[in-house]
């Protein structure tokens, strides 16, 4: 270690001292190892490293003064690389559960070289392991809990770094600790008192701690139909339905139904659908493709032309949902936690059974560059895209429907000007609204949404705009999925409730491929996203009535039984500050130790041992050097009595040439 | 007490006012003239010589016990002569009035008004030859001047010229005719000192230098009165650090839990204490005082105002104490 040092010239690290620092390199371990178990969903590896750190903790600070032993650094070293070995087969037999096996080596990595804490900088790099660990934690966090987690061990961060300065220097604060102890539990309990009495934001359930445990049961049987989620009437093993019958319409609640972590904000695709007969969506084609659970890019389509880029999105499952990957597309690559994948003939992915609460998900999507210029320049080819006649097929639409849809995009020269021209049409002329009375018998719904009601929610106004567009040689198909749902630009989150479940239309472009485009009133026609513009100046002000009114309620409902945690560190906070304000005087340092001065005293001990016979109490320096006869103790003792009797302490550069001298 | 505090209070305009104070080097080199020129007389007895400067240089008063022809009065007259400034003699009786001391006012027929005649306390150095054979009439007039530092005749109060330095001489063995001063009398001396028997080789010396006359008479000042006042200005500059007064606060409570000590050392004493200290670091050229020149000091600065039981030697009891003492601990922080 000291030859590595000497060669990469760092300085020397000071041994650490401060029994109060290790205790926050400690916590700031502690910290990580929370976040992992409530997160990671992985309990033994962390509880067992956290007793062996405590132990290790123990044994550095004992033994801190002591030369290191070359044969427990070799059997430190092996211990590395026997956690190294461990973890790589951690991640092939998944020993102990959880999700992150390369989270255990980290924790390996901390407990084993707590035994060997002793210097500052050991104790920062145990730190530093820490907020790895606390990263790898973070790719399962979901909620602001978490931010207290890092609020933490940063906290823990500056407790260590002061305490370790403080105890260098020697001047120590003393913190009135029964007092503060006593305001701190007063706080807590205020505060949950708070959280009692007062009433929680709605909406938001406070749900149990989830455990998710890998799931591996594969598929059986063929891939049924695909058919949109929630409306459950005809399910198949994985719970999705087999059609979406326009007749019936659930009612949708408030509840969340997955959280995304998202780059920019998007329409989550699920199952797509392209035949219509009888008020009814269904699929013609069940073909499908099987995908290891990891599906990289070159088993993608090619990135479509004038791409904005990649962006990532991260679903966490709140409600059991339908087994379909609900993503943004077009998809890059995808990996979900299960045994297989399956591809439908539409280009949405399947899993082997219903997704469970707690399941996460990540998904690559490319951002496609969906200007109207763009898609102007694209032809017309009036050919059924992927052979497939479905795609154009108005089927059971009334004639007097083809004549709106003809009337309606009159004057358009292209396209993407005719698509526009119905969409905006439709947008104009219909309502939107929940509360639809039931379709009367025999009549066809589309018919009855665009001549007599009138109003209809997402699945008229997608329906009707697919067929019309169809009846016009424009090829199109309904998308199912959901909104964007709450986007919080500071999480980069989602919150997707149930209410946020939709119907779009899917248009056919030769140049671009399938482009969004939706038709209900109050949305932007063509369903094309942008990356958020989260540091320039909209973005500042979009986030500024966003934090004064909702964002803190919304983040306290959000953390449901840790709401507690910020109320009482804020009126700890309080507390304190009132404490110290009160009793402004026991804050302050104590005198500062003059320079030289426990340096010199340090070698005098020093120079005492080494003469073999230490100076008595009622024994003065003098005496003592009288008795002595050393010529550097003549020096010393002259330099010793200046400094205790006159206050005159030796510069640092003659402690040290006393101490070549003694040495 | 009060002679300490008083140059203190002055010291605050000196030492503001005068442009070059006193270097420990400087007063160390002047105290080592003073030695040598009391040493051409007095032979040996190098602690009772050091004890005495210290004493005037500390501001204080100084007594010496001894069996008589120990030479007593023959330090006094050396200290005295090195010094310059005025010097006289009390030589004490039990018919010694206190107006012989401080002087009386005479009646001047010519002008026909009454005129002060001052006696012999109006000097700089004042030896007072068998002070315990005064009546305590006439000690307590000469212990106020040495504690007021001024003598009040007939209503009229008189301050005395600084430096005022008392040397007092007393035989302790014997008793006829004596009245052995009081302890609160004896609190006033900053320290005393005993001759001590001279070793043969200091005896044979003193024959020698005596075989053709005194010395004594060839003896020459060789310090100012103003260099006397520069010295005691800088026993003041002396630092006692914080541990040097623990330590003496700590050698004062030792001393009260001592069973064989009937009247343990009063306040004074510390401070007298403490000032001894700092005189005495001067002698070495220091400018802060050691806790050796505590214990150095502690004898001769307290053993003569402690009461002992029964026949206890309290100068043996303080020796005892200051071996056994912890000095305070080196790190203060």
């Amino acid at each position: 270690m000291a030859l590595v040092t000497r060669w990469l010239r760092l300085p020397a690290s000071p041994i650490e001292h401060s029994i109060e620092g290790r205790a926050f390199v400690f916590s700031g371990f502690s910290v990580a190892m929370l976040a992992i178990a409530l997160y990671g969903q992985d309990y033994i590896v962390p509880i067992l490293a956290f007793v062996a750190t405590a132990i290790g903790h123990v044994v550095s600070y004992r033994e801190r003064n002591r030369k290191r032993g070359l044969w427990r650094q070799v059997f430190l070293a092996a211990l590395v690389f026997g956690a190294l070995f461990y973890v790589i087969a951690d991640s092939a037999l998944a020993l102990f559960g959880g999700v992150l096996p390369q989270a255990n080596f980290a924790i390996l990595l901390v407990a084993i070289t707590s035994f060997d804490l002793k210097t500052r900088r050991n104790c920062y790099s145990s730190m530093w392991i820490s907020l790895a660990i606390l990263y790898l934690a973070a790719v399962y966090a979901w909620d602001y809990a978490f931010g207290i987690l890092l609020a933490l061990w940063a906290l823990y961060l500056a407790g260590f770094w002061i305490a370790s300065h403080l105890k260098r220097m020697e001047a120590g604060v003393r913190v009135p600790a029964r007092a503060l102890a006593l305001m701190l539990a007063a706080a807590i309990l205020g505060g949950v008192g708070w959280f009692v009495a007062v009433p929680q934001p709605s909406g938001v359930p406070i749900s149990p701690l989830v455990i998710s445990l890998p799931n591996f049961s594969n598929f059986k049987g063929g891939l049924e139909s695909p058919a949109l989620p929630l409306v459950q009437l005809t399910g198949d093993s994985t719970g999705a339905s087999s059609s979406v019958d326009l007749h019936f319409r659930g009612r949708l609640g408030d509840a969340p139904v997955m959280y995304v972590r998202t780059g920019a904000p998007a329409y989550w695709r699920g199952l797509v659908f392209d035949e219509y007969r009888d008020g009814a969506w269904t699929t013609t084609n069940h073909g499908y493709r099987e995908m290891q659970p990891y599906v990289p890019p070159r088993f993608m389509p090619p990135a479509p032309p004038h791409n904005l880029g990649t962006f990532v999105q991260t679903f966490r499952v709140l409600r059991p949902l339908p087994g379909v990957i609900n993503a943004a597309y077009p998809i890059q690559s995808l990996y979900a936690p299960v045994a297989a994948l399956r591809e439908d003939a539409y280009g949405t992915f399947h899993t082997p059974d219903a997704l469970r609460p707690g399941q996460t998900y990540s998904v690559v999507s490319y951002l496609p560059d969906l200007s109207a210029d763009a898609l102007r320049g694209d032809e017309l080819e009036r050919v059924a895209p992927q052979n497939n006649p479905a795609y154009l097929d108005p089927g059971s639409l009334s004639p007097r429907a083809r004549q709106m849809a003809v009337e309606a995009t009159k004057g358009a020269s292209n396209e993407f000007d005719a698509v526009m021209a119905l969409t905006g049409y439709l947008q104009r002329g219909y309502q939107y609204t929940l509360d639809l009375p039931r379709v009367p018998a025999g009549r066809d719904p589309v018919d009855w949404f665009l001549f007599d009601v009138k109003t209809g929610y997402c699945e008229q106004f997608a329906t009707a705009e697919t067929l019309m567009l169809r009846s016009l040689g424009i090829p199109a198909r309904l998308a199912t999925g959901y909104g964007t749902g709450d986007y919080d630009p500071l999480l980069n989150q989602a919150v997707v409730r149930e209410h946020d479940a939709h119907a779009w239309v899917e248009v056919w472009f030769s140049g671009h491929g399938w482009v969004p485009v939706d038709p209900t009133p109050g949305v932007a026609p063509l369903a094309a996203t942008r990356f958020p513009n989260h540091w320039a100046g909209g973005g500042v002000a979009r986030l500024l009535p966003h934090l004064t009114v909702g964002a803190p309620a919304a983040a306290l409902g959000s953390l449901g039984v840790f709401a507690v945690v910020p109320l009482a560190m804020g009126i700890a906070i309080v507390f304190v500050l009132a404490y110290a304000w009160l009793r402004r005087r026991v804050w302050r340092r104590r005198p500062k130790t003059p320079p030289g001065e426990s340096e010199l005293l340090r070698l005098y001990e020093r120079l005492q041992r080494r003469l073999g016979r230490r100076r008595a109490p009622p024994e003065t320096p003098l005496e003592y050097q009288r008795l002595m006869q050393s010529d550097v103790l003549v020096d010393v003792t002259k330099a010793v009595n200046e400094g205790v009797y006159a206050g005159r302490w030796p510069d640092p550069t003659r402690v040290r040439d006393f101490a070549e001298r003694i040495s | 007490m009060a002679e300490i505090a008083r140059p203190a209070t002055r010291l605050g305009h000196d030492v503001a006012s005068q442009e070059q104070a006193l270097e420990p080097e400087r007063a160390a080199e002047l105290l080592e003239r003073i030695e040598k020129n009391i040493h051409r007389v007095i032979v040996g007895k190098d602690r009772v010589v050091r004890l005495a400067i210290a004493g005037l240089v500390a501001g204080g008063h100084v007594l010496l016990q001894d069996l008589p022809g120990t030479g007593k009065t023959m330090l006094a007259r050396a200290l005295a002569t090195s010094v310059g400034g005025t010097f006289r003699r009390i030589q004490c009786t039990p018919d010694l009035l206190p107006s012989d001391i401080t002087g009386s006012s005479v009646f001047n027929q010519k002008d026909v008004s009454f005129e002060f005649v001052a006696g012999p306390i109006f000097a700089n150095i004042v030896l007072a030859d068998e002070v315990n054979r005064a009546t305590p009439r006439t000690q307590s007039a000469l212990l106020e001047a040495m504690g007021e530092g001024q003598v009040t005749v007939e209503g009229t109060t008189r301050t005395l010229d600084r430096p005022f330095f008392v040397v007092a001489t007393q035989n302790p063995a014997e008793f006829h005719g004596t009245y052995p001063l009081p302890e609160s009398q004896l609190d006033r001396f900053v320290l005393a000192a005993e001759m001590g028997p001279p070793t043969d080789a200091e005896a044979m010396e003193v024959l020698a230098r005596r075989e053709h006359g005194d010395p004594i008479a060839d003896l020459a000042a060789v310090i100012d009165v103003r260099e006397v006042i520069e010295l005691q200005e800088a026993c003041l500059r002396v630092v006692a650090a914080p541990a040097i007064r623990t330590y003496i606060v700590a050698l004062m409570q030792a001393i009260r839990a001592r069973p064989d000590v009937l009247l343990p050392a009063s306040m004074r004493a510390g401070v007298y204490l403490q000032r001894a200290a700092q005189a005495w670091a001067l002698f070495e050229g220091r400018d802060f005082v050691l806790p050796d020149d505590v214990k150095l000091l502690a004898a001769p600065v307290l053993a003569h105002r402690l009461g002992m039981k029964g026949r206890g030697n309290a100068a043996d009891m303080l020796g005892e104490v200051v071996s056994a003492l912890p000095i305070p601990p080196l790190r203060q922080h």
